[in-house]
């Protein structure tokens, strides 16, 4: 499951292109399960999901719109109300929520391909 | 979802007149991408084609071209850069300007190649772009704010992740080389704040969330893969500037007798030991900051942890703001540095032109032409306290500094007394942080250069000082001019691509155009010719756009003080450029004529014929 070293990253971004590419097909970092937070200019926050065995995020999710599928957690969109009450639940910061449904995603880790830990320059993400 | 017409692109162009808050957005046309490019390309040909000539650069009349690049805003690595072209109130020619950061990419992900903002607004506004629209939105709220509150506020009412273009005290009050500021990054030189402020322009603000598309995905992935590793490896990308950011070169110049000390009087500068980049490394250095894409980070958050400027913190300091606040002035002091850098961000002033004023305003004030009573305070060189009174005085236009804001070619106008000997531009523009008389390729590249004194239009210095394997006689005029022709024409290229320069010391022209062919598939761009041929086609029309506002081979010179003045210490003693003999060559080279105007036969070549010499 991927974790980061907030304290390396540079804030490039090459994660979010990478997983938009990997998804999508296209380069698109709107799309991107990982998302960098900046606090300019001291700090580039990475918010990621990391799996968790007993998801917090699931237990504060009323509508059950997070789900377990082939080992990772995955949205139901139809479900899902935009309440963000899993937002506020994770206790990691982990929840990126898209900005173009309101609704969150979560990092499906690439088939374990894991691409943004593979392209990030400064070896900021790792898998556990 | 991404353009599918064009990949690469985002295949619109808007246009906003603020006169009449009016808007359209067209199709990018495809002539203009095959031919242009994007970037500094699209700036050239929009305004060659639609600006009045001779008009007044703060008049309403004044266009201004934000234009991103195919390449802009991809995987391909350093993607974060725009540019910004308009004509220049500083040296009334030809200007384009290049942002780092993120402001590229967003500008493509709202769908938008280009913005070409025209006209002026009846009260201050803040122009809002994003997915869905277009709207002009009022900005007396924040007139009169320094950009970072500026900015601040705009993302709380805009939102996160927002990008911005936003001007300063000194762009509202139409200082000739007050700057653009995008989050710690910015438009830096010639005076587009100005353009802005003249515009009632305070902010633009853009937010998308389109995606660009890839034509060739395996391939574009491989050569992008290339790419990093090729950065990797390089010295430079992968070893110096990672580590040290743009001040990785601060010693060497130094040691060349290039970096100018105090006004260009010396080349000799003995407050090295506690002032260079293993300082700044070890002291001041907090972290690492890339732009969108990049791998080099060369950006660095410095802050202050004692003394007078303790607290004060800045994104940089740059190598070229190092000089400018620094050696310039006779300033060893980093933390006046770094809090100088923060001020003129702040305020929204070109740090260059800033510390290139000061420097001639304290050379001015030794020389007893400007005296105490008319500074309000002693301004010996070395005195930092003064360094950060002019930065306010300047940005606000109180005292001296309104006559120093109008950059050192007009302040020496007014000052005469020979001052012109010593006042360093070339057309206008505030020469920065290489001394010619260290490397002689920078002078011919600051005196051809297309937006007046630039280092980023030509830079030698690679192979005149740091090559050690092949270097180039830095004070011989042999082959310098085909040096900085051919750079010209490269740089250019990455300008249009809009990719960061930075990318020049680490890939290949070859990298680059493999990867616009994977990432477009344009058919026309078939071989690295082809792509240099656009990049020599857009330097000679950004040429003819200068003539058309009355620059001659005359212009094409430097200061007294490098051509007559021989240093009197160091590696550069005794040494003067010889411009001449190395001008003669480059218009030869360059098919240009004695007068400095393209042949006939070469805009033919170029299909710039219909263009009028
Ligand atoms: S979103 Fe947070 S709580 Fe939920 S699985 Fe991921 S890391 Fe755990
Ligand atoms: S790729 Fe690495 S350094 Fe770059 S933003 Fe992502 S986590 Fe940070
Ligand atoms: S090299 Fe520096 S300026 Fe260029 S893209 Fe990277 S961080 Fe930005």
């Amino acid at each position: 499951m991927p974790i980061a070293d907030h304290k390396k990253c540079t804030g490039c971004r090459i994660c979010e292109i990478i997983c938009s590419i990997q998804h999508h097909k296209e380069m698109n970092p709107k799309l991107a399960m990982v998302r960098i937070n900046s606090n300019w200019p001291w700090e580039d926050k990475v918010i990621i999901c990391r799996q968790c065995k007993k998801p917090k995020c699931v237990e504060a999710c009323e509508y059950e719109a997070i789900e377990r599928v082939d080992g990772c957690l995955r949205i139901d969109e139809d479900k899902c109300t935009a309440c963000l009450e899993c937002v506020k639940a994770c206790p990691f910061e982990g929840v990126v929520v898209s900005e173009i449904t309101g609704k969150p995603i979560f990092c499906d880790t690439c088939n374990e391909e894991y691409l943004c830990v593979k392209w990030c320059p400064h070896q900021v993400l790792s898998k556990t | 979802m991404s353009n599918k017409k064009y990949f690469g692109y985002a295949g619109k162009i808007l246009t906003v007149d603020l006169s009449s808050s009016d808007y359209v957005v067209k199709d990018t046309p495809f002539d203009l991408i095959v031919n242009f490019m994007g970037g500094k390309g699209f700036g050239a040909k929009i305004l060659y084609d639609e600006l009045k000539p001779g008009c007044d650069p703060l008049s309403e009349e004044n266009i201004m071209v934000v234009a991103t690049g195919p390449l802009t805003g991809t995987l391909m690595p350093a993607s974060g850069h725009i540019t910004l072209s308009t004509k220049s109130p500083l040296t009334g020619i030809w200007l384009d300007s290049h942002c780092a950061g993120f402001l590229g990419p967003e500008l493509k992900m709202a769908g938008y190649d280009a913005i070409i903002i025209k006209g002026k607004a009846k009260k201050p506004t803040v122009l809002v772009i994003k997915d869905d629209g277009v709207s002009f939105e009022d900005g007396r709220d924040i007139w009169g704010k320094f950009t970072f509150e500026s900015q601040e506020l705009l993302r709380k009412k805009y939102g996160e992740n927002c990008q911005f273009m936003c001007i300063g005290p000194a762009g509202e009050r139409k200082a000739r080389f007050a700057n653009i500021v995008s989050g710690g990054r910015g438009f830096g030189r010639g005076g587009s704040g100005a353009v802005m402020g003249s515009k009632n322009l305070k902010a633009v603000v853009v937010k998308g969330t389109r995606g660009i598309g890839i034509y060739d995905l395996d391939g574009f992935m491989r050569i992008c893969t290339e790419a990093y590793n090729e950065l990797t490896v390089s010295p430079d990308t992968g070893g110096g500037r990672p580590k040290y950011g743009t001040n990785s070169i601060y010693s060497f110049m130094i040691e060349a007798g290039a970096h100018p000390i105090k006004n260009f009087q010396t080349g000799v500068f003995k407050a090295v030991k506690e002032c260079n980049e293993d300082v700044l490394d070890k002291k001041y250095y907090k972290r690492h900051i890339a732009c969108f894409s990049c791998p080099i980070n060369c950006s660095k958050a410095s802050r202050v942890d004692d003394g007078k400027y303790k607290g004060k913190f800045t994104e940089g300091p740059e190598y070229e703001n190092m000089w400018s606040l620094g050696a310039q002035c006779g300033n060893s002091n980093i933390g006046s540095i770094i809090y100088g850098e923060h001020l003129c961000d702040e305020y929204g002033l070109d740090a260059i032109s800033t510390g290139n004023v000061i420097g001639f305003t304290m050379e001015c004030f030794e020389k007893g032409i400007l005296s105490e009573k008319q500074i309000g305070f002693p301004t010996n060189f070395g005195n930092d306290d003064a360094i950060i009174k002019f930065i306010k005085m300047m940005a606000k236009g109180e005292g001296v500094g309104e006559l120093m804001s109008q950059g050192v070619r007009q302040m020496s106008k007014e000052l005469g007394k020979g001052t012109e000997k010593f006042a360093m531009h070339v057309k206008g523009m505030e020469i920065p942080a290489y001394d010619p008389r260290g490397a002689f390729g920078m002078g011919l590249a600051y005196a051809t250069s297309d937006r007046g004194a630039c280092h980023l239009r030509a830079w030698t210095l690679g192979d005149e000082i740091l090559d050690v394997r092949d270097r180039m006689d830095p004070f011989a005029t042999e082959f310098k001019a085909e040096l900085v022709k051919n750079q010209q024409d490269f740089f250019a290229v990455i300008q249009s691509a809009v990719v960061c320069l930075f990318l020049n010391f680490g890939l290949t022209q070859r990298h680059i155009t493999r990867c616009l062919q994977s990432l477009t598939g344009i058919k026309e761009w078939k071989t690295t010719e082809d792509i240099l041929k656009i990049g020599e086609r857009i330097y000679n029309l950004t040429r003819l756009f200068s003539m058309r506002e009355g620059i001659s081979a005359k212009d094409d010179t430097l200061p007294q003080r490098l051509l007559r003045e021989p240093t009197k210490e160091g590696p550069t003693k005794g040494v003067v450029v010889d411009l001449d003999t190395m001008l003669k060559e480059y218009y030869l080279i360059r098919h240009w004529d004695r007068e400095g105007r393209p042949a006939k036969e070469k805009l033919i070549e170029l299909g710039l014929d219909k263009y009028k010499v």
